[in-house]
This record gives C-alpha cells, sequence and structure tokens, in this order.
C-alpha cells in the first residue's frame, strides 16, 4: 500500500503517465479512496491545464521588433565583414 | 518578385533545418535569414514567458540571434537547430532574470503548503470559462515567483509541452534532475493558483447567490 507522502511525490510522474504500470495501478486506487490525495490530484491537474490553455495563445513576435531584429542582424553582418559602422543619423 | 528570386525563395523554404545550418556555415546569408524567421516567433514567445516583459524579450531575441549568427560554424549539430536555439534562448534569459532578480529564499525553504488546498475553491468546468486577464496574470505571477532555474523547467515542459528528455537537452542538465525540478515548481505554482482561487471563490458565491 502506497501512503499519502508517497503518493505526493509521485503525482507529477503519475500526471506524466511516467512509472510503472503497476504503480500507476496502486496510485489510481489511493487516489479514488482518499479525498485529500485527489484534491492534490485534481488541483494540479487543473493547474497543468490552465497553463497548457494559455500555450493554445502563442505570443507571435511584434512587427517592429522583427524589424529590428532584421538590422541588428545586418549591422552585424557587416560588422563581422569589416565594413565600417553606418554613420548614425 | 522576379521568378528568379521567387525560385531562390522556394529553394530555402522548402529545405530542412540541417541544411540550412549547413549552408549557413558557407556564408549564405539567405540560408541563415530562413533560420530566423523560422524561429524568431518561437524564440520570442519562449524569451517573453520567462522574462514576461516586451523589452527584455526582444533584448533576448536578439542576443539569442546574434550569438546563433556569431556561433553557426562552430555549431557541431550534436543537437538539433531548434535544440541548439533554445539553449540559447534559455540562457541569455537565465542571464537577465538572475541580473534582476531581488533575494528571494531558495525553493527548498519555502512553505511547499501556504494554503490549505481545497478543490471547491476551482470552479468546476472547462478551462476557458474560468480563464480570465486576471487569472492570466496571476499565472503568470505563479511562474515569476519560482527561482528562475525551476522557472525555464516548468516554462519548457508545461507551457512550451516540451519531453523531459528535450528539456534536459535544451538545458544541459539529468532528465531526473528535471523532474525533480518539475515537481516542485508544479506543487508551488499550483499552491499560488490555490490561494488565488481560495480568495476569489467567497465573492463569486456571493455574486452567484445575488442572482
Amino acid at each position: 500500500m502506497l501512503t499519502c507522502k508517497e503518493v505526493l511525490d509521485s503525482l507529477s510522474d503519475y500526471l506524466d503517465a511516467d512509472m510503472k504500470e503497476d504503480i500507476i495501478h496502486e496510485m489510481k486506487r489511493h487516489i479514488g479512496s482518499c479525498s485529500d490525495c485527489r484534491a492534490e490530484f485534481d488541483t494540479l491537474t487543473m493547474t497543468l491545464k490552465l497553463y497548457k490553455h494559455e500555450h493554445g495563445t502563442p505570443k507571435e513576435i511584434p512587427v517592429a521588433c522583427h524589424d529590428r531584429l532584421v538590422k541588428v542582424l545586418e549591422l552585424e553582418k557587416l560588422r563581422s565583414k569589416g565594413a565600417p559602422p553606418p554613420k548614425m543619423v | 518578385m522576379t521568378p528568379e528570386s521567387k525560385e531562390c525563395e522556394e529553394s530555402v523554404t522548402a529545405v530542412t533545418d540541417e541544411e540550412l545550418v549547413r549552408r549557413s556555415k558557407e556564408d549564405d546569408e539567405r540560408a541563415f535569414g530562413e533560420l530566423v524567421s523560422r524561429y524568431e516567433s518561437k524564440v520570442y514567445s519562449l524569451a517573453l514567458r520567462m522574462v514576461r516583459n516586451p523589452e527584455d524579450a526582444e533584448d533576448v531575441l536578439q542576443d539569442t540571434f546574434l550569438r546563433a549568427y556569431r556561433g553557426i560554424k562552430s555549431f557541431q549539430g550534436a543537437s538539433t537547430f531548434s535544440t541548439w536555439i533554445y539553449r540559447i534562448t534559455a540562457n541569455s534569459a537565465l542571464m537577465r532574470l538572475r541580473k534582476k532578480q531581488l533575494p528571494t529564499v531558495s525553493i527548498e525553504d519555502q512553505d511547499e503548503r501556504e494554503t490549505p488546498i481545497n478543490i471547491a475553491d476551482w470552479t468546476p468546468g472547462p478551462v476557458e470559462q474560468l480563464m480570465t486577464q486576471e487569472l492570466q496574470q496571476e499565472m503568470d505571477a505563479a511562474i515569476g515567483s519560482l527561482p528562475p532555474e525551476f522557472q525555464q523547467v516548468f516554462i519548457l515542459r508545461d507551457v512550451e509541452e516540451k519531453s523531459n528528455a528535450e528539456v534536459a537537452e535544451i538545458l544541459d542538465l539529468s532528465v531526473a534532475a528535471v523532474k525533480s525540478r518539475l515537481h516542485r515548481a508544479r506543487l508551488k505554482v499550483r499552491n499560488r493558483l490555490a490561494g488565488y482561487f481560495s480568495d476569489n471563490a467567497k465573492p463569486n458565491r456571493r455574486a452567484m447567490g445575488a442572482h
């Protein structure tokens, strides 16, 4: 039988299904019958769902930021080829 | 666009990262430009998640591609270009976070259970209904409350959804170290959100009762 501490220490691996099949079954049985561990499991599951949902809205690079990156890389190319730095306006 | 330039355009967009790296090593500027356009949004997105403000994220973005440009010739290809560019991004972001970080207690010293976990506080139902701007800010703040090394693991694993093995490769850690940091980071983040839901649950219930 797994203790609550053992279950809590392994929750992350359990969520990732990153453990042996027989331990998964024991974890499942414990969580099914222990309300404290179930609350731990449910809230941790919800936490990860929230962050995974957030990933569904990727942060695109702003156009101005892209343009500045291109300029920085162009300057670096000139610099690496030994060209004099362009005059600052 | 002339037919010739269109042909050239297609010749870089259709090739693999490995081929673009090979051409970049031979000073093919167009090939490096294609790598930039393939990865700039991914790098920016990861940087923004790690440093949490657009100005620092842009600094990390520029620093990352400058380092990649200068280092491409010595890139051995032991990992993929994707892993390599993420590694540069993560290191650059970590340096910025460390510079800015105020003295904090280490994660070992922090109380793992500041708020009793009460599942009833977490509105059951679809994530979409739960997601508000305020919650998103709280989620960002929860990540920000972690020590930088734990933030990196959490963001790569649970926000960017990379595997433990990929995170280990990007951060140059063992898989065991990734798993250990991940577990503690997840608990810490969950505890912070539990506090948020606990504080918000009661007013919400009152508001619902008023109807």
